[in-house]
């Protein structure tokens, strides 16, 4: 839309209505504001206000409660604070230095690292797999059902979700390993060992997010235009094989960005491995935040200490996620 | 059929089970008797008690940490949708280097490892004398409202027709009561759908909380993972009561805004 020229805003008070007026925009202290951002210049051209009190605020207050934690952190981390005592003295790098000589910080990150491939990538191909089984072998009303049904455990609170499973994987009890119990007259324990410990706790994390991303993948599929998959299935190109050369080739950006946000979601599995392992056994399933948690809380307190971690942690994840969502933004 | 078809279908109906049994085995479970639940086969008949429920429901720390769950999930959302479904609408509107920028920084928030908001967050509480409260909970949640209702509701308010704004614009309506009046009781049902998602995320949310809340400000979720550590005897009967009570609020308002959850989550626009 184009600017109008100036001297028809004081005329007509319509005018000045529709499209705003230069003694609003004078007056108004936040013009050099407004216009250093170069807002309201598309759809709004009168009431020039709005995008900065309907934007402002939020914003102000995402920036506060995003900043002052991070600056904070870092502040705390190159401290020697803990939580009994009260004073403090600034250690500097001290902290950092002694993370990476602590075998239990670099198990930490080892563990995180294996959580972050194996729940991303079962996610996916559960996502993806029930997607285009649902695509291919449901009919509409039961496509309606399977979507309400597979919403449901990704709604549910992860603390629910791990009770819920580690009940049903009770080794005396539990009803998942019953048929074993009845067969076998053995009792397995599948938290009890790291590696299925960990798998355990994956299980439930693709219970609640690969369902719900076969969901996602199923509306992906039905937004495709349907030409080019008609046109394969006239060429007698068999089911699976439109998926792989033609309809996953076009999802790809989607299904890039819809791994990024399980991998962003990934990092928050704390209350999952909390309710499930405590990131037992041993320390097989301490992930960062865990370790993170019981060096700041239950074991020694070590507020600083785990504040480091807490940075470390936070440089990792925005660099990466930043750099890769900009890259597929573009 | 193809068999092909068959097996398909064989994979989502067992997809469907494992989602649906579990919720029922455990609804069940919150009716049995200790001796009913802790036997080595499962038993599928059984008389059902009050019991558990009631021993949920009778204690005060379940009732003040419901009042706590309540009090600070509502107020952060509110506070949240306030602030964040304008700013959403903005950022659907104006599309330019600031709005893109402040888009994704909303976005970004959502990378910052909940443990690494948590600590620093207890500092600040602390010395600011206000740990252990509802304020402080509230205010730290309002990072996750803000942003996830700015995130879901941009796409809603992208679908908004903009021939039907420059309409209302025609018939001479402000620009603030062309967002009231036009552009919000069109984008309504998702964009409740996005505030419902955000206050499904506080309502779980645990971290924080966790770390942030020792007695006074505990949310539900703490309380009944704490069902778990009373004894050397897990409570299971009393546990699963706990879980069934907790995934009640989530599950009540996807039957709510079910169908507008649906859509939102389409990458589809009525344009295409």
């Amino acid at each position: 839309m184009s600017m109008v020229p100036s001297r028809n805003w004081t005329n007509s008070q319509d005018r000045c209505d529709l499209k705003g007026s230069r003694r609003d925009r004078g007056e108004t202290p936040l013009a050099p504001v407004i216009s250093y951002l170069n807002l309201g210049q598309n759809v709004m051209n009168r009431g020039r206000s709005l995008p900065v009190v309907f934007l402002g605020p939020a914003l102000v207050v995402l920036i506060v409660l995003a900043l002052i934690p991070t600056i904070y952190a870092i502040n705390i981390s190159l401290q020697n604070r803990t939580l009994s005592a009260p004073d403090s003295d600034y250690v500097w790098f001290a902290n950092y230095i002694a993370l990476f000589s602590d075998a239990r910080f670099l198990n930490a990150l080892w563990v995180s690292l294996k959580w972050e491939v194996i729940s991303v990538s079962l996610t996916m191909i559960t996502g993806i797999g029930l997607g285009i089984a649902m695509f291919e072998a449901a009919s509409p009303r039961w496509r309606n059902i399977l979507c309400f049904l597979f919403i449901i455990p990704v709604l549910l609170p992860r603390v629910c979700a791990a009770f819920v499973w580690k009940f049903a994987v009770h080794p005396l009890y539990g009803s998942v390993t019953w048929p074993v119990r009845a067969l076998t007259g053995q009792t397995p324990d599948v938290l009890a060992s790291p590696n299925s410990a960990l798998f355990t706790v994956a299980f439930v994390d693709v219970w609640q997010w690969g369902l719900f991303f076969a969901v996602i993948v199923l509306k992906l599929l039905e937004s495709l235009p349907p030409q080019p998959i008609e046109a394969a299935r006239i060429d007698r190109i068999k089911g699976w094989r439109v998926h792989r050369y033609i309809t996953l080739p076009m999802l790809k950006l989607p299904l890039i960005s819809l791994t990024l946000v399980k991998a962003i979601e990934s990092l928050r599995s704390f209350d999952l491995v909390y309710v499930m392992t405590r990131g037992g056994p041993g320390i097989s399933t301490e992930t960062l935040d865990m370790y993170a948690y019981s060096q700041g809380f239950i074991e020694a307190g070590r507020i600083s200490y785990a504040s480091s971690m807490a940075v470390i942690m936070l440089v990792i994840s925005i660099l990466m996620f930043s750099t890769i969502w900009k890259r597929i933004g573009t | 059929m193809r068999p092909g078809t068959l097996i398909l279908r064989a994979v989502l109906i067992l997809a469907g089970l494992v989602v649906v049994i579990p919720l029922l085995w455990t609804l069940l479970n919150a009716f049995k008797t200790n001796a009913d639940l802790l036997v080595g086969t499962p038993k599928l008949f059984f008389t059902p008690v009050w019991d558990n429920m009631d021993y949920v429901l009778s204690r005060r720390s379940v009732a003040r940490a419901l009042q706590n769950s309540l009090i600070i999930c509502s107020s952060a959302v509110v506070i949240g949708a306030v602030l964040g479904v304008p700013a959403a609408y903005v950022i659907a509107r104006i599309k330019n280097r600031a709005t893109r920028e402040a888009q994704f920084f909303a976005l970004s928030l959502r990378f910052m490892p909940p443990v690494a908001v948590a600590i620093p967050m207890m500092v600040i509480w602390i010395s600011l004398g206000m740990y252990d409260s509802r304020i402080a909970l509230i205010v730290t949640y309002l990072t996750i409202t803000i942003s996830i209702t700015i995130w879901l509701s941009v796409p809603a308010f992208e679908r908004v027709p903009i021939a039907v704004e420059e309409a209302a614009r025609v018939d001479r309506l402000g620009p603030y009561a062309t967002f009231f009046r036009v552009a919000l009781p069109i984008a309504r049902m998702q964009v409740l759908s996005a505030i419902a998602f955000s206050f499904i995320l506080v309502w779980n949310e645990f971290l924080l909380a966790l770390m942030l809340t020792t007695s006074k400000a505990k949310t539900l979720p703490i309380v009944a993972s704490e069902m778990s550590q009373l004894g050397m005897n897990v409570p299971w009967g009393i546990l699963n009561a706990a879980v069934v009570l907790l995934s009640l609020p989530p599950l009540i308002l996807l039957a709510l805004v079910g169908r507008g959850m649906n859509t939102a989550f389409s990458k589809k626009s009525p344009q295409d």
